[in-house]
């Protein structure tokens, strides 16, 4: 496991910025840790690249302690910072050719190297001109080319497609999907969206973890069963469906639309034309119903406040 | 009416925004306050206004039939001269007139009193090794009196000696002429200085120390500061960069950038301005080194005190001012007082200023011989504190 965290806490003076964190990223992964500003994404990848200790518990990234990182475990890992970072007055390829030197790249790979990030993520064009004169986004692809031009096997990026307008922020994605194939990247966002292009996603609320597995086991967890969408042929009401067996909550959308959550859908569906019948009504259809992430996420949030209420809600 | 009062209004923001963003960084006007005010009341406590008595060996040749005893020179010299020594060894006089470590060289007439039997006036040869022209200039105001003082006191001895009322003291049949029995004693000066430089010449080399300093603290102090304003410092501390390498990387850039400046200035000096080189280039380049590499520590010191750049200027500046003041550029370092004086070599500047004048125009080996180690040790130390103190940002936050 490229990484492991085990109960990692980090406090500055009373504010608890992460609260008891355990968990791995396997290798090969794409680690998605959404959650809103404040919630401890940066603190924690700051703790995992060794530039922040832990208050309490253990971590250990490739192996070691972040914070005793030998040389030849940083030549292997990748960071790219939240902030802007990069030199104003060096020209695109310079940028990216300095951070391949600091990884200790001599110049025969770092010339094919550079050449290669550049044309990757689209700046090929303009490696001539300086950070300065480039777009926002072009900056933000700047410093994800920083980040991957030493190859790294474990790649940290912190927001890295925040201010990035969303056509490029997709094509941005692509690649660290592309990426995985050969290294293990853990990427932070605000982006429900973006989230849900990871393999896992785990979500920071208040400091702690409060769920994290692949996005589909995510939305089943918080529904408890396959979601699905009935459709009949005459208004029905949704209490009709409760009491049918293998269904576990229902939402009535319309007046002849139902949202059903069945432990197995496949079994369910004759027992559900059954009780529509009993309704007078013919069942017009029963489809999968996908709810967006960002119900999942909202539902998540809720249900770690309901399990554990802040000091305020309590009050 | 609307227009002025709303532009009014964005005005007051502005000021409420500028004087809110002054309080909030108590640090700036701290510096920006009491630093100017410490240096000044550095001055006024430091300088004394007097000049120190300048250090005088007196020669006495062997068969002059002149007293060897110091104390029949110390008070000739008065209050401006200070007789440490009174020798018959000519040479070794001349070279530590060379070395510095006396300033003004008496050579007494060997045969002083046959010429004054043969009513003939003897030469006093005084010299001095100066090449800054004020400093000149008061070296031949003091050996005028000191010779004047000589006379009136050989008159007195041989008043003493002889009795008032005789006034035949030559041998028979000379006649001594009044001019010799008012002056026996003929002033010679003697400036030894391999160059008598104009104001501008003399000027113009400490200038260059003053400027190389304040370059190099600046550009050190601004890289180090953005640095760490810009995160850049975040990149460094997850690469397998190290303290050491960062920190020789600045110098070697900056120690660089700082000798070409150093060498486009001299030639600039040289070609366009008349002043002489008459050193050592190699040597000369040794000196920049030294300099630049002290200086740009004494920015990485500014750069870890200061939290912006603003502030890292302000301080750099200071240290302009504090330089101008004590480092030998306007003011002689012999005119201050302790600790003042000490502190002043704490400078790299202080250095930089007399070695690149007596390098530039004097061609070397003028100034004490702890000069350049000074330099060296000041810089070593420098470079030690800001690597430590690197090594420490670096490492994981606690």
């Amino acid at each position: 496991m490229p990484i492991r965290m085990t109960d990692v806490s980090r406090s500055f003076g009373d504010v608890l910025a992460v609260d008891r964190v355990t968990m791995t990223v396997p290798q090969g992964a794409l680690l998605g840790l959404i959650g809103p500003s404040g919630s401890g994404k940066t603190t924690l990848i700051r703790m995992l690249t060794g530039t922040l200790l832990p208050t309490s518990g253990e971590i250990r990234v490739l192996g070691r302690a972040p914070h005793e990182f030998p040389r030849t475990t940083r030549e292997v890992i990748g960071y790219v910072p939240q902030d802007f970072v990069l030199y104003p007055d060096l020209t695109a390829s310079e940028n990216v050719g300095f951070v391949a030197s600091l990884f200790g790249m001599f110049w025969w790979r770092r010339r094919r190297r550079v050449r290669e990030v550049l044309q990757l993520l689209g700046l090929w064009d303009v490696r001539h001109r300086r950070a300065k004169e480039l777009s926002g986004g072009m900056r933000r692809r700047l410093e994800v080319a920083c980040g991957l031009v030493h190859e790294p096997v474990l790649l940290f990026l912190d927001e890295p497609t925040a201010g990035v307008d969303p056509l490029l922020s997709r094509d941005m994605w692509e690649e660290f999907r592309r990426l995985r194939s050969t290294r293990t990247l853990l990427v932070t966002t605000q982006s429900v969206e973006e989230a849900e292009l990871c393999d896992h996603v785990a979500v920071l609320h208040r400091g702690r973890v409060v769920a994290l597995d692949t996005p589909d086991a995510l939305r089943h967890s918080i529904w408890g069963g396959e979601v699905i969408e009935v459709t009949t042929e005459r208004p029905v009401e949704a209490e009709a469906f409760r009491g049918v067996a293998g269904i576990t909550q229902l939402r009535q959308t319309g007046p002849r639309r139902v949202l059903l959550v069945a432990e197995d859908a496949g079994a369910a569906a004759p027992r559900i034309v059954e009780a529509a019948r009993a309704q007078n009504s013919g069942v017009a259809s029963i489809d999968p119903y996908r709810p967006s992430f960002s119900d999942v996420l909202a539902a998540i949030v809720e249900r770690a406040d309901r399990e554990e209420p802040t000091d305020e809600a309590a009050a | 009416m609307i227009s002025l009062a709303k532009s009014l209004t964005r005005i007051t923001a502005i000021i409420r925004k500028e004087l809110r963003e002054l309080a909030r960084r108590p640090g700036a006007i701290v510096s920006l306050m009491v630093g100017p005010l410490l240096v000044v009341a550095l001055f006024g406590a430091g300088f004394s206004g007097q000049r120190r008595a300048i250090d005088t060996i007196v020669v006495v040749p062997a068969d002059s039939g002149l007293p060897f005893e110091m104390g029949n020179y110390r008070d000739v010299g008065g209050e401006a001269l200070r007789v440490k020594d009174v020798t018959a060894d000519a040479a070794g006089a001349q070279e530590s007139l060379r070395r510095g470590e006396a300033r003004v060289l008496v050579t007494l007439p060997k045969d002083l009193r046959a010429r004054f039997e043969r009513g003939e006036q003897a030469t006093l040869l005084i010299e001095w090794n100066e090449m800054d022209p004020v400093q000149a200039g008061i070296a031949q105001a003091t050996a005028v009196a000191f010779t004047q003082e000589l006379n009136r006191q050989l008159l007195r001895s041989a008043a003493s000696s002889l009795g008032i009322e005789s006034v035949s003291v030559g041998s028979p049949g000379v006649r001594i002429p009044a001019e010799v029995i008012a002056s026996p004693l003929r002033l010679e000066t003697r400036n030894n200085a391999a160059a008598r430089p104009s104001f501008m010449s003399f000027f113009a080399p400490a200038v260059l120390a003053l400027v190389l300093q304040h370059l190099a603290i600046t550009l050190t102090a601004l890289s180090m500061i953005r640095e760490r304003t810009s995160g850049a410092m975040d990149l460094f501390r997850v690469s397998p960069v190290h303290a050491v390498e960062l920190l020789v990387g600045k110098y070697l850039a900056y120690g660089l950038l700082t000798l070409v400046i150093a060498a486009s200035l001299v030639a600039l000096l040289g070609g366009a301005l008349g002043v002489p080189f008459v050193g050592e280039r190699l040597g000369f380049a040794r000196i920049i080194l030294l300099l630049t590499f002290a200086s740009l520590g004494l920015g990485l010191l500014i750069s870890l005190v200061a939290d912006s750049e603003r502030q890292a200027v302000q301080l750099a500046m200071l240290v302009l001012l504090a330089a101008m003041f004590f480092s030998g550029f306007v003011l002689p370092i012999d005119e201050f007082r302790e600790p003042v004086r000490s502190l002043a070599f704490a400078m790299p500047v202080t250095y930089g200023v007399a070695l690149f004048q007596d390098a530039m125009l004097r061609g070397g080996g003028g100034t004490p011989q702890w000069y350049e180690p000074a330099l060296l040790a000041i810089g070593a130390v420098l470079f030690l504190l800001a690597a430590g103190r690197l090594r420490a940002t670096m490492r994981a936050t606690a």
